[in-house]
């Protein structure tokens, strides 16, 4: 979060950073909450101002200028990603870093190791599948 | 293959471009009754209360049609559909012939037959023409006529430039198709809070003035105005099809391809009657997304890839000054009909409120004011899925600290939900 509001604002603030890291108190857990880019993306669709613009990373991003502020994005969004700027009121979301040879985010994590960035069809199902599996053995449902 | 689209609004314009991207050779003309390349009705409101640029409420440039080969003609309001030639005609006088056409008109503002109603000073902001006129009018008081979304909005507009505004609302709390009164009453309390008069259960009468607006009588007081805005709705524009010969209920009936009951028409937008993706029942949101999702399967069936319309569905925000709200499928209002085991779960934390409407411990609905609205999406989830809410609350009774990726969207929805 630190990485990310020096990349997009130039200072150390995580209430600036689109990646958020939500805590539930109850569970004692931190989830982390980012943008997934749908293919199909609901925000682009409600937004009244059409400022949900497609970029060519595939990332959808607000256009501040002609955002009002009104969070129908956050309200449709399935992980309510879009993150409110609290100095403008306006939201932003994750564009991986357009332009850069990877995001921030991920060479703060080099060290740890958490962050990785995955190219198109580097996850298979089947490999996504065996985690969910180990997951759910550690953490049965029932 | 020549296709004609009848209105250059956001379903018209869609099916025009989605048509071109898969086909380069179709002959393919937009007739609209307006005279300007397409906006977004949504944007309107804003441009009106200063919050946007004129220039903001366009969703495309004169020139990007020229550039897709798409001839947009202007002023071309259809008055009638000839299914048996296969033309249309416009308010021009010409006769336009078609293969394939496309029926996105939207719908009509209702205008209740108010004494009064056709004097100067009464507007309304359904169309950027309209709203234009109300921007350059140069008021000090306003009564809005009707609380649903446009009203809010065009009363919000209307305070930041700086008119007195009263809204006026027939039914007993504002916004009454989208929020409970529980959800309502507090927006209400804080639309006052900003200095917007709200009169609920109250019935317009007349509006005064010979010649130019003078007040708004109700059926309880005077209001001294210069200024009056209809919000009373927008019915579907279903009077053109119709005098076709072609099936309406309360909007153009149409099939899951979204063809009407004469084959080569298809319909799309706020004309149309659908269904409600999620319970499968008559649903008439005119929404925006519903109207760019219909546009896409419309498109898709006419370049000749199946496609078939799953439904629509209700989303709608409430957002004025620094107060954010939302609400989604059913209010508790709208499930009276319904037999079932019913629930609401509340929650409040000061000016934050959450309101969730459960029918046999599925999500149907839901409403929420602040911060509890920010998580809105997760609620919407699990009324698709039809997640059972009790199963998810002994769930979370069980789940140790911690847990595991699989399980934190449940675990969002359960603190969401207070469990
Ligand atoms: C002020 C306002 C705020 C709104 N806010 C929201 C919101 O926040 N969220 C949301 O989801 N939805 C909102 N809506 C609703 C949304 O704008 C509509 O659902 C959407 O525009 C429907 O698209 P459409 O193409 O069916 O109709 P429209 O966009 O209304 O387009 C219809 C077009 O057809 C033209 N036309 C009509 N009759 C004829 C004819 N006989 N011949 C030729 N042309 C004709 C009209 O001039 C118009 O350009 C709002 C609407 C308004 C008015
Ligand atoms: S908050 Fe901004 S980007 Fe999000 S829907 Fe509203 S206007 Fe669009």
């Amino acid at each position: 979060m630190i990485a990310c509001s020096m990349k997009h604002h130039g200072r150390i603030d995580p209430g600036l950073s689109r990646v958020d890291v939500i805590r539930l108190t109850p569970q004692e857990l931190d989830v982390p909450v980012i943008c997934m880019a749908c293919d199909i993306a609901p925000c682009i669709k409600v937004c009244p101002m059409n400022a949900r613009i497609r970029q060519a990373n595939g990332t959808v991003v607000t256009d501040a200028d002609v955002c009002i502020g009104c969070r129908a994005c956050v309200y449709i969004c399935p992980v309510g990603s879009p993150k409110i700027n609290p100095h403008t009121g306006k939201t932003m979301t994750c564009d991986m870093c357009q332009g850069e040879t990877e995001p921030w985010c991920v060479a703060a994590c080099r060290q740890e190791g958490a962050l990785k960035m995955c190219t198109d069809g580097a996850i298979s199902k089947n490999s996504a599948r065996q985690a969910a599996d180990r997951s759910r053995k550690t953490y049965p449902r029932k | 293959m020549k296709l004609v689209i009848i209105g250059n609004g956001i379903a018209g314009n869609q099916v025009a471009f989605d048509v071109r991207k898969k086909d380069k050779n179709a002959e393919i003309v937009i007739l609209s009754a307006e005279n300007v390349p397409e906006y977004d009705p949504c944007s309107l409101p804003y441009y009106l209360g200063g919050e946007c640029r004129h220039a903001d409420v366009f969703r495309r440039k004169p020139g990007d049609y020229a550039a897709s080969s798409i001839d947009l003609v202007y002023d071309s309001q259809v008055l009638s559909i000839d299914p048996e030639s296969k033309t249309v005609t416009t308010r021009t006088g010409e006769n336009i012939s078609y293969d394939t056409l496309v029926l996105a008109h939207g719908g009509d503002l209702f205008i209740p037959p108010i004494p009064g109603i056709d004097n100067q000073g009464v507007f309304s902001c359904k169309q950027l023409a309209e709203t234009e006129k109300l921007a350059a009018h140069n008021g000090r008081s306003a009564v809005v006529i009707g609380s649903g979304a446009i009203g809010i909005e065009a009363a919000e507009a209307l305070k930041r430039k700086g008119y007195a505004v009263y809204v006026i609302e027939l039914m007993d709390w504002i916004l009454p198709s989208l929020f409970d009164e529980a959800t309502a009453g507090r927006l209400e309390t804080e639309l006052t809070g900003y200095g917007i008069h709200v009169f609920t259960k109250e019935k317009v009468i007349k509006i005064k003035g010979a010649g130019t607006v003078t007040a708004v009588v109700t059926n309880l007081r005077t209001i001294d105005c210069d200024t009056v805005v209809v919000a009373t709705g927008v019915v579907p524009g279903t009077a053109l099809a119709r005098t076709a010969g072609i099936d309406t209920g309360r909007g153009i009936q149409v099939n899951r391809q979204l063809q009407t009951s004469v084959p080569d028409i298809y319909a799309c937008g706020d004309c149309v009657e659908t269904i409600d993706a999620c319970t499968g029942e008559t649903a008439m949101f005119q929404l925006k997304h519903n109207a760019i999702e219909q546009a896409q399967v419309v498109a898709r069936n006419i370049t000749g890839e199946p496609a078939r319309y799953l439904g629509a569905y209700a989303f709608a925000r409430a957002h004025f000054f620094s107060t954010h709200a939302a609400t989604f499928g059913k209010t508790q209002r709208a499930t009276d009909c319904i037999l079932g085991d019913k629930r609401i779960i509340e929650r409040e934390d000061g000016k934050n409120y959450l309101r969730v409407v459960l029918l046999n411990n599925q999500i149907v609905g839901g409403q929420a004011i602040g911060t509890f609205a920010d998580g809105l999406g997760l609620l919407i989830g699990a009324m698709w899925r039809k997640d059972d809410i009790m199963e998810i609350a002994a769930k979370m009774r069980k789940t140790p600290k911690g847990g595991a990726v699989h399980s934190w969207p449940m675990l969002r929805l359960g603190n969401l939900l207070g469990f």
